[in-house]
């Protein structure tokens, strides 16, 4: 089993798009996890019909039952996220659960049990079928949730508990390169960092790239949507030669990918000049992803015969 | 409007790269003009705001985020495991006795330090992020940054909007980050309007939908702006329509904008952008007028 994450830092580089269309090079023994859980896109890109879905508990949340609290202010006072505030006099506590890090000190300290807990759905898994004949796990957080960090770690569960001995799992990680995104790429064979041609894609990608040298995982890129400005290819280029991360190739900027996906295509079957450079950046990424893969044991092995 | 209290208006979206970053940026450059602005970029995992004015100068120097962590005292420790009970984030195993804490995914919550018997957990500050204010003629900028391989992105925020308080200003515009989980969450709680940026394709109405649950569970007024408008087959004003929300702005997709938007140049100069931005002021500043009278 090969686990492959596709990254960028900023949002909206082509991460998706990008890790579609390896699904599609990489079928049939691939499985898709999409592991940006609060902005979903995996299923949409792919076509999926869910199969099986399973409710997702984050844990317990806190709210103060304001019949029996007496306004002694220990709870807010325990607070260190100042998610406790209070109104009126004499002062009626609640807890600002968008603030609330579920910390349960609050509930440790109210000496008359006010603090309660409560239970709920933080969101939803789901295994689904795609267009491709690849299965794919992905989920949706319930908005204002936290916790995405652990659904990550259950969707790659999930999917390595669908992919056999020999598939290629392919992680589609959230923006950013906060809890999410250490989740998704953790225990990753190889990184595909995607970096957008532009200031902040250039910027937001570096940042990723430390992130990954740190976590010790191997790394090349794609720079996509290039050819809009030269400069920001040469920056993008020079940013990626600075970080000793090889580049696999660049995908242009061009109407006819956003056009294949509209219609139902993966990058992979795109008709139009952007296809060459798509086809070449995608074929040596296979190549990398064969070298780790089982070939690479296996001609290893081979060379050791006499 | 009064000083004490600024106008906060978030600029959010559901799904990455709708292009938030630049309709913040434009919209304090407008702001700027005739009021003082504060834009504040609480994306503090890919902070992208400051990009825009690459003459900004630094104001004073740049704040360190610590939270307090604990540290074992061996030697007083008995080994009775409540800390590691009291911990609802998995940062502390006590297993045979023996006390580990993972500073690396402890919150700061203080739930061992109290429930500790013995007084075995000091507390320690560790740096998670810095905190950054810049000039750029008229209009302030506050950046929050976090250290990069930190989870707490939250704890920078909120320190972010902590030291926004302490700016004055009349407006406040909020650069928030992608997603619709706790680091957006706490970017968009407490403003008084939000502004959600969608562009014409699939991958970003299914995103908006997201963030029109997270922004209308914290009863915020709601306006989307089209960016990138044409330059995908969506729907976005059906989508707006079914969902009951008011279009605000419109940004047209022209390759000549995505070339040198590439490049986070400001459109100061473009008619059309800057009195785009104007009218999506003059409403948002509206809906929080009314909002605050009412």
């Amino acid at each position: 089993m090969i686990t492959i994450c596709v990254a960028s830092g900023k949002g909206g580089a082509g991460k998706t798009s990008i890790a579609a269309a390896l699904a599609a090079m990489a079928r049939p023994t691939c499985v898709f996890a999409d592991c940006d859980v609060d902005a979903a896109n995996g299923a949409i890109a792919l076509g999926a019909a869910t199969t099986a879905r399973e409710p997702y508990f984050a844990g317990p949340g806190f709210m103060i039952n304001s019949e029996i609290c007496t306004g002694c202010g220990l709870c807010e006072a325990s607070c260190r996220f100042a998610a406790i505030r209070s109104e009126g006099d004499p002062p009626r506590f609640m807890i600002v659960s968008e603030l609330c890090e579920r910390c349960g000190a609050c509930y440790e300290r109210c000496p008359i049990k006010a603090v309660v807990t409560y239970e709920k759905t933080a969101g939803e898994l789901f295994v689904s079928t795609t267009r491709l004949g690849i299965a794919i796990v992905h989920a949706e957080l319930v908005p204002g949730e936290d916790t995405s960090g652990k659904l990550v770690r259950k969707v790659r569960e999930r999917a390595q508990a669908i992919a056999g001995e020999h598939a290629t799992i392919i992680v589609d990680a959230p923006p950013g390169i906060g809890c999410p995104v250490i989740a998704s790429i953790s225990g990753c064979d190889l990184i595909i960092v995607v970096v957008e041609a532009s200031a902040s894609g250039i910027r937001d990608a570096e940042r990723l790239a430390k992130l990954i040298v740190s976590m010790g995982r191997r790394t090349i890129a794609i720079i996509n949507k290039a050819g809009l400005n030269p400069d920001m290819d040469a920056r993008a280029r020079d940013m990626l030669k600075a970080m000793g991360i090889p580049l696999a190739g660049e995908m242009p900027f061009h109407p006819s990918l956003r056009s294949a996906e509209e219609s139902g295509e993966t990058w992979m079957t795109v008709d139009s000049v952007a296809r060459h450079s798509v086809a070449s950046a995608l074929r040596a990424i296979q190549g990398l992803i064969d070298s780790i893969g089982d070939g690479s044991r296996v001609a290893a092995i081979e060379e050791e015969k006499p | 409007m009064s000083s004490s209290r600024p106008a906060t208006i978030a600029v959010a979206s559901g799904k990455g790269g709708t292009g938030k970053t630049t309709v913040a940026a434009h919209l304090a450059l407008a702001s700027s003009r005739s009021a003082k602005t504060l834009l504040v970029d609480l994306d503090v995992e890919a902070p992208d705001a400051l990009g825009y004015f690459p003459s900004a100068a630094r104001v004073g120097p740049p704040k360190e985020v610590m939270i307090a962590v604990p540290q074992l005292l061996k030697d007083r420790c008995t080994g009775c495991g409540l800390c590691a009970k009291s911990c609802r984030f998995g940062a502390i195993l006590s297993i045979g006795g023996v006390v580990t804490i993972d500073e690396r995914i402890c919150k700061g919550c203080g739930s061992c330090v109290a429930a500790c018997p013995a007084a075995a957990l000091a507390e320690a500050e560790i740096f998670v992020g810095v905190v950054s204010v810049f000039e750029n003629g008229d209009l302030r900028l506050l950046e929050g940054r976090t250290a990069i391989g930190d989870i707490r992105a939250t704890a920078v925020v909120e320190a972010a909007k902590r030291r926004a308080r302490e700016l004055d200003c009349e407006v406040l515009i909020r650069d928030c980050p992608p997603g619709v989980a706790c680091p957006a969450t706490h970017a968009i709680e407490g403003s008084d309007y939000v502004i959600l940026v969608a562009e014409p394709t699939d991958f970003s109405l299914h995103d908006l939908g997201a963030a029109v649950v997270l922004v209308q569970g914290q009863s915020i007024p709601v306006g989307v702006v089209v960016n990138k408008d044409g330059f995908g087959k969506a729907n976005v004003a059906g989508f707006c329509a079914r969902h009951g929300l008011p279009i605000v702005g419109r940004i047209a997709f022209l390759r000549s904008r995505a070339e040198s938007g590439a490049d986070a140049r400001l459109w100061e100069d473009d008619a059309e952008i800057m009195g785009e931005m104007e009218m999506i002021l003059e409403r948002a500043l509206n809906e929080v007028r009314k909002r605050m009278e009412a």
